[in-house]
């Protein structure tokens, strides 16, 4: 039996094509961010092994906070560098430090990205303990030389002796390039940006005189790494708060710590893969069931002759073992390719991301391979054990094409999923957990593709009634084969219904995420411009900017908005910093208790859900730890609604602290009797000094950060684009199929006069008609599901929700173009029907 | 011989046609050098033997196939000049099909499968003449019914319909009657030859059967993509006896 599959399996080369198509595409997403993955942590596995191949050890703080992105310690002092340096053992050390600096390119526009990889200040530092090798000019040495990394003086065309912009905690301030230099072997790591100075000018421009984030220790070989770590610690007093890791261990934890950053995004990414994989499944069973129903004479001459219903059920099995194994193998393969795709893709929007060669794990290619032969099995079960059922006698009727699905059992089955899941997202809506809200999804949208066939015709019917009048009777038809195979409609419907409820529902959270942005600016921002950055939590404005600002004549008045990562009881969060003094009618929280003016050092606000949540009301205590290590018990003065973040403490709070505090926005208040337009070109004079900030007016301003959430909606659209392409793919197999299927139907047209562009026609609508099918299905669905959702995670209820109509009449026509893409094929394929062997086929 | 008939009265006319499907030694000539031509208002049947070339010859005369060499016309049309577009229009508007089997579209109700050429055509038809036809069928309470819904014999007589609403130059019917049982198939020659008497209509049957070719006017057998020869007013027993000397 086994050999006779495989023999029936290739000597269809057409259906096995077809079918290895879906598993191909399904599996080369995986295969490719699997690929993509491991290529980078290998990468990065190689830069920081040779990195730090010459530290022995690393000492830094004990101190620090979790800022969910990795853990930022607290500042050294330098002279710790004394006694590091005076322990036997030791040959070399050197300060070092990776703090904000942002590098100002020529034309005034700062170098690298807002979101993209970091903009790091450092120290350049001769030692053979340092970590970078000079490649032309020499090291910086003073308050006004500056060295960069290759990659950045080339992106900025720079060369040695050109004056260098760079911003930073204490400023904006110019620099003359004096060298140029690598990291390890490669021009820049990860993307990221360096300006790097000698220790003081480092120190007292990026961070506070007398401080590095850490030491590079270098051994004189008489010791072990660990002897030299055990050394360090005992020599350092207890007061300093330092601890010594080893070369290896800071070379472990800094790769992790990269790892955990990457590790984000390649969830993000394969979450998105196996969206796509399940796609593929859909594709996979329909191409199954299509098959398993037009060889059901193949079967049934089996059963006829003998054959077992168990051995006709594994015959097609075997097939799909055969398909899913070289459909897997294949799609590993293509996703080689893929993943360059992928970090090309990612280069040119800005996320540079070091691969080097290519790293493809043995245990990938099982895995995959395992994945897509599995999947493709399990989708083949149900077509398979059907092909079984046929009777023997089927062999000598004529097949049965168009079936009548029965439906009672199919109806109960749906409406059982989708109540449970109503009641998930019911439970939801009445503050139940986010689990649930997702199981609750899960049980809608597994209930519709349930009932999918038992009102795939009546709406098929509905949408295709514009066509059927428009398109005379070749339109009719049309609406007719997408309405005659209810099963095969909803199956070849379901890939573009589950892309399309994606999209819309996340456009909708989208949607009204921009609208929350919006109330919630609208609300506390009373301004007239804001200048803004859009890094949060490292970097940004230097606070001294809004000082500069306050005086300009045409101001009456400046605040600074900024956040910074702190231990705040059990938690971690950014918090935000405002100053109280200033922030009177600029910056304006919605208070529910308490009030925001004269917020003493002492105390802080929360967040009024938090505050119920952490059993905190007005005169509570709270201990808030900075990231320089100091803690201080604040009292609760206040709660308030809406706004970023949970906490928000005054900015005299960090007046002794290391912890480097930046602005993300600058509110600014017009003087009255100036003019708007002299104000504006007043403060971005100081603005354009400072390289980075976009000066906006209060509207623009509403505009731009609600558009941020656009940014995050068009990585899921990218990410959604594979499971579109799946979609088309599935409607081109299943209309190839099904133009195969009647081919005596398309002779017997042709025959009596339908001319080949009225046989295109045909299948396009068809093919329309399916596809919009799925598309006002998903749409129902997702908006359901997006209301659901915002409904759940906001507090103020049904208003949160907005409805995105210009993005659903986007997606519409969307799913019209894939109708008709997908149609080009199937419909050629049909006008190249044989009258005469179709018609003798009889 | 009736093959130098005047070519103003022939609905259709082949001039040697040939037509040979492969190459070397799997040349098949399954028609060699044809000629014959099918007079307007009768009802005409081509008989032969499997392979002789009876089907080929059909459809090379219906614009289905294309032939190697020769010329065929359908009024006075040369099929030979027109493109495919061209073709399909002239099927649509002056030849009618009858098959075997699977003559419906399972998708339209009888009606709409009686007026497809119509409708591909963009065409209202004459109205009277389709009622007429409807009757002559009588399937009038049948119309709204999808093929599925029809017996075999109602299934071809929707066909035959569907071939004559255009009111086209010729209709060609490929063994008509070859999955009925002979009820209905007697029902369906009846009503062939009423539209070629009383509706001036001209027909060309496919037919391996002597009971069903009597019903023709005149039969013109083939025998190995030959024209073997023809007989006019037949009768089943004249048509059986010829057919055992054909081979001689």
């Amino acid at each position: 039996m086994f050999r006779l599959s495989l023999k029936m399996t290739l000597a269809r080369k057409g259906r096995l094509l077809l079918t290895s198509l879906a598993i191909i595409l399904g599996t080369s997403f995986l295969s490719g961010t699997t690929i993509f993955s491991d290529t980078i942590n290998s990468t990065f596995d190689r830069l920081f092994t040779d990195v730090f191949r010459d530290i022995d050890a690393y000492v830094r703080s004990t101190d620090s906070v979790d800022t969910g992105f990795g853990e930022q310690w607290a500042p050294s002092p330098i002279e710790a560098l004394d006694t590091i340096l005076g322990v036997k053992g030791v040959s070399a050390a050197v300060g070092d430090m990776q703090s904000y600096a942002r590098v100002i390119g020529k034309d005034g526009e700062p170098l690298g990205e807002d979101q993209g990889p970091p903009t790091f200040g450092g120290i350049a530092s001769e030692s053979v303990a340092g970590l970078w090798n000079v490649d032309s000019g020499r090291l910086p040495v003073g308050s006004d030389e500056v060295m960069l990394d290759r990659a950045t003086a080339e992106a900025g065309e720079f060369v040695v002796g050109d004056k260098v912009r760079v911003t930073a905690l204490s400023g904006s301030r110019e620099f003359t390039l004096v060298g140029v230099a690598n990291y390890g072997d490669i021009s820049s790591p990860g993307g990221a940006t360096f300006a790097l100075f000698d220790q003081p000018t480092a120190s007292e421009f990026l961070l506070k005189p007398g401080f590095v984030d850490a030491f590079l220790v270098q051994g004189d070989g008489t010791l072990s790494d660990e002897e030299l770590a055990k050394a360090i610690d005992a020599a350092l007093p207890k007061s300093a708060k330092l601890e010594t890791l080893t070369g290896a261990e800071i070379t472990e934890e800094t790769t992790s710590q990269i790892k955990t950053v990457l590790g984000f995004f390649t969830t993000f990414l394969t979450a998105f893969s196996f969206i796509a994989l399940g796609i593929g499944c859909f594709v996979i069973y329909n191409v199954f069931s299509i098959t398993a129903a037009q060889r059901q004479r193949e079967s049934a001459l089996l059963r006829a002759i003998g054959a077992s219903r168990r051995q006709v059920t594994i015959s097609l099995l075997v097939e799909a073992l055969i398909v899913g194994l070289l459909g897997s193998i294949i799609g590993f393969v293509s996703g080689i390719g893929l993943s360059r795709l992928l970090s090309a893709l990612l280069n040119a929007v800005g996320l540079e991301i070091p691969t080097t060669g290519l790293t493809i794990a043995t245990n990938a290619i099982t895995r995959i391979v395992l994945i897509g032969t599995i999947v493709t099995v399990l989708s083949a079960i149900l077509p398979a054990l059907r092909s079984g059922r046929v009777p023997p006698l089927a062999a000598m009727r004529d097949t049965v094409l168009d079936t009548v699905p029965k439906l009672g059992r199919r109806i109960l089955v749906g409406l059982i999923l989708i109540v449970l899941g109503a009641i998930g997202l019911l439970a939801a809506l009445n503050g139940a957990r986010v689990a649930i809200l997702g199981l609750g999804v899960l049980g809608v949208f597994a209930g519709v593709l349930v009932l999918g066939p038992a009102f795939s015709k009546p709406v098929a019917m509905l949408l295709g009634k514009p066509v059927a009048s428009l398109r005379g009777v070749t339109g009719s038809m049309s609406r007719q084969n997408a309405a005659r195979n209810p099963k095969r409609t909803a199956r070849t419907a379901a890939p573009v219904l589950i892309g399309v409820a994606l999209v819309t529902a996340f456009t909708a959270l989208a949607a009204s995420v921009k609208n929350e942005i919006r109330g919630t600016i609208g609300a506390s921002f009373r301004g007239d411009f804001a200048l803004s950055v859009n890094s949060r939590g490292f970097g940004g404005i230097p606070t001294s900017v809004t000082d500069k600002i306050k005086v300009l004549p045409e101001v009456s008045r400046a605040t600074g908005v900024g956040f910074i990562a702190a231990k705040v009881g059990d938690e971690s969060p950014f918090i935000l910093v405002f100053d109280p003094k200033t922030a009177d009618g600029l910056y304006e929280f919605e208070m529910v208790e308490g009030a925001q003016t004269d917020l003493g050092d002492d105390e802080i606000l929360v967040e009024a859900d938090k505050a119920v949540e952490k059993n905190l009301v007005v005169g509570s205590s709270v201990q808030v730890t900075l990231i320089d290590g100091s803690s201080k018990q604040l009292k609760v003065a206040g709660t308030y609604k809406n706004a970023y973040g949970n906490y928000a403490v005054s900015r005299e709070l960090f007046a002794d602290s290391t912890s480097p505090l930046f602005d993300s926005f600058v509110y600014i208040r017009v003087a009255s009797g100036a003019d708007n337009d002299a104000a504006e070109k007043a403060i971005s004079t100081v603005s354009s000094d400072l390289g980075i900030g976009t000066l906006e007016s209060r509207d623009a301003y509403i505009d731009s950060q609600a558009a941020q959430v656009d940014q995050f909606l068009a990585l899921i659209y990218g990410l959604l684009f594979l499971s579109v392409i799946i979609a088309i793919v599935g409607i081109i197999i299943t209309l190839l199929l099904s133009v195969f299927e009647r081919k005596r139907e398309i002779g017997l047209l042709r025959a009596v006069g339908m001319t080949r562009s009225q046989v295109r026609m045909m299948v396009r609508w068809e093919s329309v008609i399916t596809s919009l099918f799925g598309a006002v299905t998903g749409v129902v669905l997702g908006v359901l599901t997006g209301m659901v959702i915002v409904i759940s995670l906001n507090d103020s209820g049904f208003s949160a929700f907005t409805l995105p109509i210009a993005n659903t009449i986007t997606i519409l026509i969307g799913a019209f173009i894939i109708g008709v893409v997908a149609a080009v094929f199937p419909a050629w394929r049909a006008t190249r029907t044989e009258i005469i062997s179709a018609i003798a086929s009889a | 011989m009736n093959q130098n008939l005047d070519p103003k009265n022939a609905a259709a006319r082949a001039e040697s046609a040939s037509k040979i499907y492969g190459s070397g030694e799997n040349e098949v000539r399954a028609l060699d050098n044809v000629t014959v031509s099918f007079e307007r208002g009768k009802f005409s049947a081509i008989m032969g033997p499997s392979g002789s070339g009876k089907s080929t010859l059909m459809h090379i005369l219906a614009g289905l196939d294309a032939l190697t060499s020769g010329k065929v016309f359908i009024g006075d049309v040369d099929l030979s000049t027109l493109n495919d577009k061209e073709i399909t229009k002239l099927r649509r508007e002056k030849v009618g099909f009858v098959f075997q089997s699977f003559n419906l579209i399972p998708t339209l109700d009888a009606y709409e499968n009686i007026t497809l050429p119509l409708s591909l055509g963009k065409r209202d038809g004459d109205e009277t003449w389709i009622n007429q036809v409807i009757d002559t069928i009588s399937l009038a309470d049948r119309l709204e019914h999808r093929p599925s819904e029809l017996s075999g014999g109602q299934q071809q007589r929707v066909a035959v319909a569907r071939a004559l609403a255009t009111r086209p130059e010729i209709i060609f019917a490929d063994e008509p009657t070859g999955n009925l049982d002979s009820k209905s198939g007697t029902d369906i020659l009846t009503f062939m030859r009423l539209a070629v008497t009383e509706l001036g209509q001209t027909i060309v049957m496919v037919t391996h059967d002597a009971v069903w070719a009597s019903y023709a006017d005149r039969i013109v057998f083939l025998s190995d993509g030959h024209v073997a020869g023809e007989m006019s007013n037949p009768s089943p027993e004249k048509v059986l006896e010829y057919l055992k000397h054909l081979g001689d």
